[in-house]
């Protein structure tokens, strides 16, 4: 039984066609990569995954629960493409809210902050206002307290976007020991360096899942050598 | 099944942590109020001067046989006021002069009867025991000689200087002819009933302040959780939508009451008001008019993008309140047509309810309606809140 399922999943924003007839089917255990253009649908897609956004048509189960029944929450973790944090609280502040909201008790708060800290290499800024921090680091703090809880699904929108190379590798290190440990992940990125860390990659175009598959896959479809012109590739086949 | 406890104190806890870090909102919590009611205070309790008045005097004179004079004891009056004061102007028509009070253009017309020197003469006389009466014992057993005022009291701080004026050239006058008479000071007001401007003050600029700022406060407060992202990542856990409002209300509700204790404390100290009665139901009207406030706010806040335009709503919010909810002048000074919207808008029921329990020392049994209405409009309003909370998922 798949984690994750889309069938004919569509949301339209009046005339605009922001995902149309998606059919995903996600793993357990998957690091499924969302990739396209901007305003393909990436966003879109995972909002309604996570039940923020009620389908137009089709439907979606997470953990076999309808994605609009509110069931699932506790067992997953959503990191919103624009750094979602109250900028006025410090980094612990903000980490201690989202962590209580998931019932974590103070030892496993204080055990998880530390964990995470470490992850995003941010200790000495625990105690400092998110209005004060570097735009690279509020996203990393973003990105770990939609991992507070330790969440058995996570919805990463581009999480990567603005963090150093190295910072980079080491989330992607990350991510891959935590799909390892049965952790499922959702994640949307514009580099396609990355996107070959991914188990399986979704290519969106205009609301369009226009191809699906491992990163080998896709090479060997498209008989390219990068992922970047295998995407090239696909985008040129689409308009010709 | 599991015991989930609610996550609305987390809300409440996020929301004071906000605030410690933000130094402006809180500045606005808790120094806003004290300087908006010194400043009312100290405007409003000044001396008031050059107010218009018209006289009509229809006193004929009292006849004093042992001196063989006619004496007129409303013109000896009339020399004593303070003209600082009171600008009086003569008229012999008193419809006229009726009518300069009801369009405005004077404040208050003042009529010495007939027979006012005649009775103050009978009555010293009495007083003083020339009628050779034994019954008599005190001049109150004679008819008063009355002044009527007719004053419009919808400036209630006018109305009731004109009322000083008076009363300080009367007593001067009797002063010097050594004498203790009664005179009556009829007042009768045009438009609004019985008030003193500082009784009513304080209990409502306590309203006014804390409809004002919860309102406020919870509107640049939700927009900032609605363009920050917070909001959706809220979304996004198990937390409800009612927890989410409830969280807003509880820490509202409390910091609603604090900005209650603080202008009580000030009302006390510098202006010297008396509190009657039960603090704790004042507190309590407090507090529920702080709650429906916060879930006013978060109402608005779905037709504001972005704090901008929470701004442009301050209008909509302040001058409702402050014309219509019974803080500056009565309700019932409010002109008919108008007063039904006075009975739409929350305020009004906290400023009648904190007016009844901390001047007149009202409890429950007279301020239910109040606490009932204003109960009714929280339920109203948060259950809007939440429904508007559900609606976003779509
Ligand atoms: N709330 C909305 N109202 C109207 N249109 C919307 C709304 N949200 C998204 N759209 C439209 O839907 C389309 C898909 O948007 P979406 O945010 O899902 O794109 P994306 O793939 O995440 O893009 P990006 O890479 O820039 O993040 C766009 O055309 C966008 O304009
Ligand atoms: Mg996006």
């Amino acid at each position: 039984m798949p984690i994750i399922q889309t069938k004919n999943l569509s949301k339209h924003f009046g005339t605009v066609k922001a995902v149309n007839n998606l059919n995903l089917t996600i793993q357990e255990g998957e690091i499924y990569g969302l990739l396209g253009p901007n305003g393909c649908g990436k966003t879109t897609t995972i909002k309604m995954l996570c039940g923020l956004l009620k389908p137009t048509s089709g439907s979606a189960t997470v953990f076999e629960f309808d994605s609009m029944s509110r069931k699932f929450q506790q067992d997953i973790g959503y990191m919103p493409q624009e750094t979602a944090l109250y900028p006025d609280l410090t980094v612990h502040d903000n980490l201690t809210i989202f962590g209580k909201i998931f019932g974590l008790s103070n030892s496993e708060l204080a055990r998880n902050e530390k964990e995470l800290l470490d992850f995003i290499n941010l200790h000495e800024k625990r105690d400092v206002p998110i209005t004060d921090l570097s735009g690279g680091m509020r996203h990393r703090v973003s990105l770990i307290c939609s991992m507070i809880h330790k969440p058995k699904i996570l919805f990463l929108d581009e999480p990567t976007v603005g963090v150093d190379p190295e910072l980079r590798l080491n989330f992607w290190k990350n991510f891959n020991e935590l799909g390892k440990t049965g952790t499922t992940i959702i994640i949307t990125t514009h580099y396609m360096d990355e996107a070959s860390h991914c188990t399986k990659i979704g290519l969106m175009r205009s609301g369009d899942l226009i191809t699906e598959g491992t990163p080998a896959d896709i090479l060997a479809k498209t008989n390219t050598r990068s992922l970047e012109d295998a995407f090239l590739a696909f985008t040129a086949r689409e308009v010709a | 099944m599991v015991f989930t406890k609610s996550k609305a104190p987390v809300i409440t806890r996020r929301i004071f942590l906000g605030l410690k870090h933000d130094r402006r909102s809180l500045g606005m919590i808790l120094f806003a109020p004290i300087i908006a009611m010194c400043v009312f205070g100290i405007a409003f309790s000044g001396e008031v001067e050059d107010v218009d008045v018209i006289v009509v005097n229809y006193d004929s004179g009292a006849y004093i046989p042992m001196l063989n004079i006619n004496i007129s004891f409303s013109e000896k009056i009339l020399g004593n006021i303070d003209t600082d004061v009171l600008n009086i102007k003569y008229e012999s028509d008193e419809e006229k002069a009726m009518e300069q009070v009801e369009n405005g253009e004077i404040n208050a017309v003042i009529i010495f009867p007939e027979d006012f020197s005649r009775t103050l003469v009978q009555t010293i006389a009495a007083a003083s025991g020339e009628g050779n009466n034994s019954d008599i014992r005190s001049p109150a057993d004679f008819a008063t000689s009355f002044i009527t005022i007719r004053s419009d009291n919808s400036n209630v701080n006018v109305a009731n200087a004109i009322i000083k004026a008076f009363q300080d050239a009367l007593s001067k006058t009797m002063d010097e002819y050594g004498v203790e008479a009664p005179v009556g000071l009829e007042v009768d007001p045009v438009y609004a009933e019985d008030a003193e401007f500082i009784d009513m003050f304080v209990p409502g600029i306590m309203a006014f302040a804390i409809f004002l700022l919860t309102t406020l406060l919870t509107l640049i407060s939700f927009v900032g959780e609605r363009t920050q992202g917070t909001l959706e990542r809220l979304m996004a856990t198990p937390i409800k939508e009612s927890e989410i409002v409830l969280g807003y209300a509880m820490a509202f509700g409390i910091l609603g009451t604090i900005q209650a204790m603080i202008l009580m404390v000030i009302g006390i100290v510098v202006f010297d008001i008396i509190i009657v009665g039960n603090v704790l139901l004042a507190f309590l009207i407090a507090a529920l008019l702080a709650v429906v406030s916060q879930a006013m706010g978060i109402l608005l806040s779905s037709a504001a993008k972005r704090e901008a335009q929470a701004v442009q709503f301050v209008p909509l919010i302040v001058l409702p309140a402050f014309l219509l909810a019974g803080i500056f002048w009565p309700v019932e000074a409010i002109p008919t047509w108008l007063r039904p919207a006075s009975y739409f808008i929350p305020p009004t029921y906290a400023v009648s309810g904190l007016r009844s329990v901390m001047l007149r020392g009202w409890g429950l049994e007279h301020v239910w309606y109040e606490i009932s209405i204003l109960l009714l409009f929280a339920l109203l309003f948060l259950t809007g809140a939440v429904a508007m909370l559900k609606r976003s998922r779509r």
